[in-house]
Order: C-alpha cells, then structure tokens, then sequence
C-alpha cells in the first residue's frame, strides 16, 4: 500500500514536472536576446531585436561587432544582438539545443562542415526569396565557395567568412639560400630541406609546417587527383588508391628528416604562427585567415603563393557560413539583416576588409575598397585567385562523424609512427561504416 | 478517525515533496530521458525524423574497438590515479601529522594547487611539458637525462595527465587523514607503546584501521571522480595523441554533436560501471571498514 502510494505520488510529480516543462517551452519563445535588453524591446513599439549567434573572438570578433554596430546605427527600427558562443564546434552544439527549443537565433554562423547537419534537420529557411528582394541571385557569388549552400534545391546558406588554406612563404629565408618560391611537391621539398639549421641536436629552424588540421592532407590527397569521398558516397577512395599513403610518405619523409615541424595538436595554429612571425620556419601552409594577423608581426619579406601542386592545384575550403532558422521569431527583420550583409559596402565586405577573409560576391571583388587593398597588399589577393582551384571533396552529412576518425589517423601517422597503411585500412573502416549509417 | 488517517498518510509525502521535486526535475527525470534517447536515433533538432532503433546503439558500441579502448583508458586513469593518490596521501599525512608550525607550512604548500582552478594548472603543466620548450624538459636536460615527449606521444600522455591529477589533488585528501589522524585517541598509542609494539606494526594494526572509514570515503569518492574525468583531458591533450588519453566522459563529450543517441548510450554505461563499483564497494570493504 505505502510503496503503492509513493508510486503514484512519483508518477504525479514527474507528469506534472513534465507539464510544467512544456509550458515553459511555450512560454519563452520570445528571443532569447530580450533579456539581454531588459526585456526594453517589447514595449519600445516598432523596434525588434533579433539574435546574431557566431564564432568570432579575439580580433575577429571586435571586426563582428563593428559591423553589428554599423547595421544598428543605420537601422532604427532594428537591433541586432551579436553573441560570440565559443568556437565552431561549441556554437553547432549551442543551436541544436536552442533549434530543439524553439528558441533558435534569427541568423546564425555555422563552419561549412556543419551546415548539412542543420538543412538534414531541415530547420534552415530558404534563402532564395529573402535574395530575390534584393535582386540578388546565387549567380551573384564566387563559384567556389557555394559548396555547402543547397539542400533539396533550396539556398539555405550563403558564405561569409570563409578561407581557404594557402602557402605563407618566408622570401628573406628563399633569398638567404638562393632558391625559389616553390610551386610544386619536389621543389617544396627541396626548399625544405635546404632551410633547416641545426645547433647541435636541436633544430632552430624548420623548412616546413603547418597547423594539426584535416585541412592540409586533403589539400594534398586533392592535388593528386583524388578525393576524400567518392562520388557514390560510400567509400574514402585515397585510403586504397594509393593518394592517402603518398601525402603521408611525403610528409614522414620530411619530418624524419628535420624538415617539416609538424605541430602538438593542442594549440598547434598559434605555435605556428609565431613560429613562422619569428622567423624558424621558411614555409607554412596556414588559412588566409591569418594573413592579417601575420602582416602585423613578420619583420621579414612576407609573400603568400598557392599551395604548391602535383598533378593538379588544389585547395579545400573551409570558414562559416550564415544561416536563417526557420522558426525563428522575427524572420523579416533576420531577412533585412541578411540583405544589408551581402549588398552594402559596411556590411559583409567591410568585415573581409578588416579580418582577410575571401570576397564572397563578385560586386565585393570589383569594389574599389576591395581593389584598393589588393594593390596595397597585393598578398591577399593570391588567396582569391587560388579559389579557381578550390574544392571540396568531403562534403557529407557523415563529415563532421568521421573527422575525428581523420584526426586519429594523423595522430597515429605523425606523432605515433604507425603504419600508414594499416592506419589509413582503419581509418576507411570505420568511414564506410559511418557512411553507411 | 478516517480522518487523521488520511493525513497521517499524505503527511509524511508532503514533507518530503519539496525534495523530491528537486530529486524529480533534477536526477529521476534526466536518467530516464538519457535511457530514452540512447533507444533512438535522435535528431535533436527535428524530433519528427528521429528513429527507434531499439538496443543498436548499445550493439554498434560493443562492437567499436574505440569503445574498449577508452574503457581501457578510464580504467588505467582511475586504477593509477586513485592507487598512487592514496597511498602518496597515508605517507605524507604521518609525516605532517604532528601539529608544527613547519608541518603547516607543508600541509597549506601542497593544498593550494587544490585551490587552483584546474584549468589554470592544466595550462601551466601544458608550457612546462613543451617537449622543446618546456622547464621539465629543460631541467632533464640540464642534469643529463633522457627527455620525454610528454602529452604529444601516446606511450606517456597518460602518464602526464595522471601526474598532474595526483598533484592537484592529494593536498585535498592529505588534510582529510590529517583530520583522521589527529582524531584518533592517544591512549590507544600508548598502550601500544606500553607493549613495545614496533612503529610499523602500530601502523598498520592501529592507524591504518583507525583511519579506515576515512581512507573508504576517498576511495568511493575517488573512484567515481576519475571515472568521470573530463576537464584535464580536455584542456591538455584533447583526447589524443590517437585515441591514447580519450576517456569515457569525454568519448560521449565528442559525440554529443553528432549522434546523441550512441553518446546517450555511452551515458548509460558509464553510469552501470559506476552503479556497480560503488555497489561492490559497500558491498567488499563495508565489513573490512571500523567504525568506532
């Protein structure tokens, strides 16, 4: 009787929890922003306030706000709230619990990779009418950063703020041993080589690195002709043709040599960097979101150049993309945001201005503010020309699932010594399982 | 009559209503949504798309080589860390036990890394085991050791991540045995030493199981905290080098994006393997354990 009674008292209580759970989720659809406001937004009549969720920090994200503020200021009737929630990974986590809960920003930066898992949900709006308005088409942008854009023929995200890996050279090094800026594999390899100084046993300076990423081995397996996945989607071709194996060999081959630097992975884009600032390194494959922030502190001749090819250049892409949600609360006003970003000389473009990441439209690319910087700094400009070569080879819903599975592989290659083959065996296994599912 | 009955009856529920609400919102209901999701390939975004799928998860992660592996790994950390913890914590609370103002000096010394937020001490033990860089590297050098590699090959990340939590944490428990310690009543050593008993065998006949159910509560406590050791691994290593420091909590941290329904069911493991260490616990060392 007493247990009996203490059940039903349970099952009560748990029902009644769950009631009052869902009418808190009823409850608080209003923008999660309006808080941050002192719930003002509600009674200041027209005004409406819509949340911007993104990636930013550090520098980049003082580039954000500046923006924000310039949309703000020019829209009276608008007020756009712009949050940094951690980096691309965190910010994907944060969105699907606010996706699930109603309670999801108007526009929001999801990293490329990303963005099927969203438009799979199908909780991404369509672009193509909030474009329309404007008179812009996706013809408008750069061809090869529209990867990740469509899902079932809609348009559900545009590029942003996107890069794409490129070659930072060291010219004072090149000219100190008389050599060329590299252009292919065996030249790179050579130029390498002849940088390294050696002090004994310790290396003080390196030929080559590059940041702990998927990034750069793709970048090669691509410029051997192959592809991360098949066209089927059911198999990682460069683990068995031989593409996975070659990139791998030439980079252990370096690295037993002293010649390539390849970094921890905690941290390893910063360790890089000042490594290349500081002169250790002649050559770095980095993102050419990083030029900015390497102009400021190289006290050498600093050039960029296109990751050097082998049968073919090839370049990944990679950066975010912005999206609109779907049950988002105040969509026009998200629309109007997005509108201003891709067509006004302060929106989007001035961000690419300040930060260095890629135009994205073609009216960005002939603008004379743009144009200016090039003839200014003319090594930004080689990141946009390289885009011709740009594609991307591992575009499936299963991506952001197997990446770890990559990153395990080149732990073990690189940091392990283990078996390339045997390795790369495992590293298809378990991406065909997860390609399956 | 019927009366009073009825509200002796409903009293002592509501009582205890306001507690179980919390227990309610806040334990019972979490574990059954875990133990629902982890039943489901779930789309957290769009619930309408998700599956059930009955025990797959359960199936798919049995059979992932990855999954025994950082088993494994959760499994060494605890055994190590707890092991070298406890004993560490005996050894240096005899030797600061006596009340002296150089005893105090010792005992705040090795407490105050417990005061340090971890992810203050996980960045500092980051720079000092910098293979090239690094002071610890630099010191071995200095008097002619080999160096290591540290937290960047697999064969010692493990190693760095058990050290650096046995350091932070022992000044915690060194000041509990000292508590216990400086608890147990003088007279019995004196008899002791009235019989000439030898100071090891007063150790471990009298100390030792004096000091037991304290040396109990950390080995439950400890046992359930490394198990679910997160922060360390995810500040310094990331789980890496290749999979040789991921352990179980952050095995489900990596796929919560993902697949919330395998990482659910990693949940549901983790909390069995706990369940049931905590009940062999009691269930072993209860009766071995003297309470005074």
């Amino acid at each position: 009787m007493k247990k009996l009674s203490l059940f039903i008292v349970l099952t009560l209580m748990i029902s009644l929890l769950a009631a009052c759970g869902g009418n808190n989720g009823k409850g608080n659809t209003t923008e999660p922003g309006s808080n941050a406001n002192g719930g003002s937004s509600s009674n200041s009549g027209d005004k409406v306030t819509i949340d911007f969720w993104h990636s930013m920090g550090g520098s980049n994200g003082e580039a954000i706000a500046a923006m924000v503020k310039r949309f703000n200021d020019a829209h009276p009737n608008i007020e756009v709230v712009e949050t940094f929630q951690g980096n691309y990974a965190e910010t994907v986590t944060k969105l699907q619990q606010a996706a699930a809960s109603n309670q999801a920003p108007e526009v929001a930066m999801i990293e490329r990779g990303f963005v099927e898992l969203f438009s799979d949900a199908e909780v991404l709006a369509d672009l193509v009418p909030v474009l329309e308005e404007v008179g812009v088409t996706k013809d408008d942008f750069v061809q090869g950063l529209m990867g990740d854009t469509e899902h079932d023929g809609a348009l559900i995200s545009l590029p942003f703020n996107r890069s794409t890996p490129i070659m930072h050279v060291n010219k004072t090094i090149l000219e100190e041993l008389g050599m060329d800026i590299p252009t292919n594999w065996d030249e790179l390899a050579e130029v390498a080589k002849a940088a390294v100084v050696k002090n004994g046993s310790e290396t003080t300076r390196y030929g080559l690195t590059m940041p702990y990423d998927t990034w750069y081995p793709i970048a090669m397996i691509q410029q051997l002709g192959g592809t991360v996945f098949d066209e089927s989607q059911t198999t990682t071709p460069f683990t068995t043709d031989g593409k996975g194996k070659q990139v791998f060999q030439y980079l252990k081959d370096l690295q037993a040599e002293g010649a390539l630097f390849y970094p921890p992975a905690a941290d390893s884009g910063s360790i890089v960097n000042s490594m290349f600032t500081e002169g250790k390194v002649a050559v770095l494959f980095q993102s050419t979101g990083t030029i900015g922030g390497l102009l400021k502190g190289v006290d050498f001749d600093y050039v960029t150049a296109y990751l050097p090819q082998n049968v073919q250049y090839s370049t990944p892409t990679g950066g975010g993309n912005i999206v609109m949600f779907d049950n988002a609360k105040n969509k026009e006003a998200g629309a109007t945001f997005m509108q201003w970003l891709m067509t006004e000389a302060a929106g989007a473009q001035q961000f690419i201005i300040d930060t260095g990441y890629l135009p994205i439209t073609h009216k960005m690319v002939e603008s004379n503010e743009i144009k200016e910087l090039w003839s200014k700094e003319p090594i930004r400009e080689t990141a946009y020309k390289q885009l011709e070569y740009a594609v991307d080879t591992n575009k499936d819903l299963a991506w952001p699932s197997i990446q770890p599975e990559f990153f395990s592989a080149i732990e073990a290659i690189m940091y392990d010594n283990e078996d390339i083959d045997a390795t790369l065996a495992k590293l298809q296994q378990s991406a065909e399982r997860l390609l399956a599912e | 009559m019927g009366k009073k009955r009825v509200s002796s009856v409903i009293r002592p529920y509501l009582m205890i209503l306001p507690a179980m609400i919390g227990i309610g919102v806040f334990v019972i209901y979490p574990i059954f949504y875990l133990a629902y999701l982890s039943l489901h390939k779930y789309n957290l975004m769009n619930p309408a798309k998700s599956k059930f799928i009955g025990l797959d998860n359960y199936a798919d992660l049995f059979a992932r080589d990855e999954f025994y592996k950082v088993l494994g790994n959760t499994a060494l950390y605890t055994f190590a860390t707890v092991l070298i913890t406890l004993v560490l914590s005996v050894a240096i609370a005899v030797w600061v036990s006596k009340n002296t103002k150089f005893n105090q000096f010792i005992q705040a010394g090795i407490f105050t890394p417990h005061i340090v937020s971890i992810v203050s001490i996980a960045l500092v033990w980051m720079w000092m085991m910098e293979p090239s860089l690094g002071f610890l590297n630099y010191i071995l050098k200095s008097v002619g050791l080999p160096t290591s590699q540290w937290l960047q090959s697999s064969s010692t990340a493990m190693a760095s991540i058990i050290f650096v939590s046995v350091w932070q944490g022992i000044g915690y428990y060194v000041l509990i045995i000292v508590a216990a310690l400086q608890g147990v009543s003088p007279s019995i050593y004196e008899a002791a030493s009235l019989d000439n008993a030898s100071k090891w065998k007063i150790f471990y006949k009298i100390t030792l199981p004096m000091i037991s159910p304290q040396l109990f509560f950390i080995l439950i406590i400890m046992t359930i905290g490394s198990f679910k050791v997160f922060d360390t691994v995810r500040m310094m290593t990331l789980g890496g080098p290749n999979n040789s420091t991921n352990t179980l909590v952050y095995y489900i941290y990596q796929n919560r994006t993902t697949n919330i329904g395998y990482a659910s069911a990693t949940g549901m493991v983790l909390m069995l393997v706990i369940g049931i260490l905590t009940f062999v616990y009691f269930r072993m060392l209860a009766n071995k354990v003297h309470y005074q």
